[in-house]
């Protein structure tokens, strides 16, 4: 990653969007405290992801590409787990609890093991872990993978929904779902953030081609490797 | 609110759970049970002694075979990815499922107490011996898990994990060996660190404070390389 410098505001949705292998996740694992930066400064609600690890952590919710879950747990008991290990208090873990359930639409499946579930409800679980503890920063890393369209759709509304609470920053490299859901639009190629700009100016199918101009300025050229 | 009760649950639910434990739980008592029998009628003495010795050769077999999953399992299924961006410390991590895994053994170990039992209420046995064998067997067992837990944090795939933790036991158990071959000075040095030299004392009903520190300080030097590998990646 090099020259990456993003800030973003509560209550704001920004796509981090880029072609496959361009960092996205790389990013989102940094901000979530996975990955070290070997320099530079990742914040989250005033907290230094490295030196204030716990504090800054217990203000992310993050849901990996891969949906990872434990499989072998049913879905109630896998959210108390996470809830409790976010810090909730016993007495305030059953209406977190319920509240995510509801918000999610999880109530038929929390008895069901997650391993027995669609991959539009674990996603869905996924989410509804990440906000618990009522994070001030959502991370979704290519969150739409493998959904199909109906879950698509429910997952943009969700995302939709979940914006008036917490900033999420969403990556994709599907220009369309970036487009509906996002404020701000952030372009990233070979782990260089090339351009942050809203997207309430642009115009249907602008993106894609603001896109596309973005992506082939920088674009190594065909004989000397260099920039066009 | 600390997170280790939280964690060392979850993880002591999950092997539980898999029938592993339990298979593992069952094999070392049948061996061991059959030993014993076999022991007992053939000697007629009233002592432990031997089984112990059987019960740590066959731990350092079984131990990471419960171990090998800790980590390997969750690095693989992305599952320490979610874990580890939840706060969560990692010291935290590695000591759950160092406590976790230490539980299922001592479980192990617990159950031929009975055979303490049936030496006490058929004869006199020792009894010093014996709490004193036990004791070595629980500082063994913390041992030999924390160095499978270790090697589990360093890779992705349970069975080289597994095979990478039989092999170090191994060695350090039978270290002692080895030490007959080389000059005084090294000898010395490879006998001091031989599992087999350290655990015969408590085997046999004897407890010096050396022995005790040194389980406690691979323990817990293996345990450090745990988090530290946890802390790379």
């Amino acid at each position: 990653m090099d020259s990456f410098d993003l800030v973003l505001s509560r209550n704001e949705v920004v796509g981090l969007l880029g072609p496959n292998g361009s960092g996205k996740s790389t990013i989102l694992r940094m901000i979530a405290g996975y990955l070290q930066p070997t320099t530079g400064l990742v914040r989250v609600a005033g907290f230094d992801v490295v030196r204030q690890g716990l504090e800054a952590r217990s203000r992310i919710g993050y849901v990996p590409e891969d949906v990872p879950l434990y499989t072998a747990m049913r879905t109630r008991e896998f959210l108390s787990f996470m809830g409790r290990v976010r810090g909730l208090p016993r007495t305030d873990l059953g209406p977190a609890l319920d509240a995510v359930v509801e918000r999610l639409s999880l109530q038929r499946v929390q008895s069901t093991l997650i391993g027995k579930l669609s991959r539009g409800f674990r996603q869905r679980v996924a989410i509804a872990q990440a906000l618990l503890g009522r994070p001030a920063l959502l991370l979704l890393d290519e969150p739409t993978n493998g959904l199909d369209p109906r879950q698509i759709i429910e997952l943009r509304e969700t995302i939709r929904l979940l914006a008036g609470e917490v900033a999420i920053l969403v990556s994709s490299h599907v220009l369309a779902e970036i487009e509906r859901v996002a404020d701000r639009a952030a372009i990233l190629l070979d782990g260089r953030l090339l351009d942050v700009f809203p997207l309430d100016g642009v115009p249907p199918g602008g993106l894609e081609e603001t896109f596309l101009r973005l992506t082939a300025d920088e674009a190594p050229g065909p004989s000397a490797g260099g920039r066009a | 609110m600390s997170r280790f009760p939280i964690l060392v649950d979850k993880e002591i639910r999950a092997l539980f759970l898999s029938p592993i434990a339990w298979i593992l739980i069952a094999v070392f008592l049948f061996l061991m049970g059959y030993s014993f029998t076999l022991t007992l009628f053939s000697t007629s003495a009233a002592t432990l002694v031997h089984i112990f010795f059987q019960a740590a050769g066959l731990l350092l077999l079984l131990v990471p075979i419960i171990t090998m999953r800790s980590f390997a399992e969750e690095r693989k299924a992305g599952t320490l990815e979610l874990l580890l961006t939840a706060p969560v410390r990692e010291g935290e991590l590695v000591l759950a499922k160092f406590v976790a895994s230490l539980v299922v053994v001592v479980v192990m170990i617990a159950a031929t107490g009975a055979y303490a039992g049936v030496l006490g209420w058929f004869g006199t046995p020792d009894w010093g011996a014996i709490y004193g064998g036990y004791l070595g067997l629980v500082l063994l067992a913390a041992t030999l898990v924390a160095i499978g837990v270790m090697f589990s944090a360093m890779t992705s795939n349970q069975v080289i994990g597994a095979i990478l933790a039989i092999g170090v036991s191994f060695l350090m158990w039978t270290l002692d060996s080895l030490a007959q071959l080389l000059p005084t000075g090294l000898e010395r040095v490879f006998i001091s660190l031989s599992l087999l030299a350290r655990f015969t004392p408590f085997a046999t009903g004897a407890m010096y404070a050396s022995d005790f520190a040194f389980f406690i300080t691979v323990t817990a030097l293996a345990l450090f390389v745990a988090v530290r590998a946890l802390a790379r990646r």
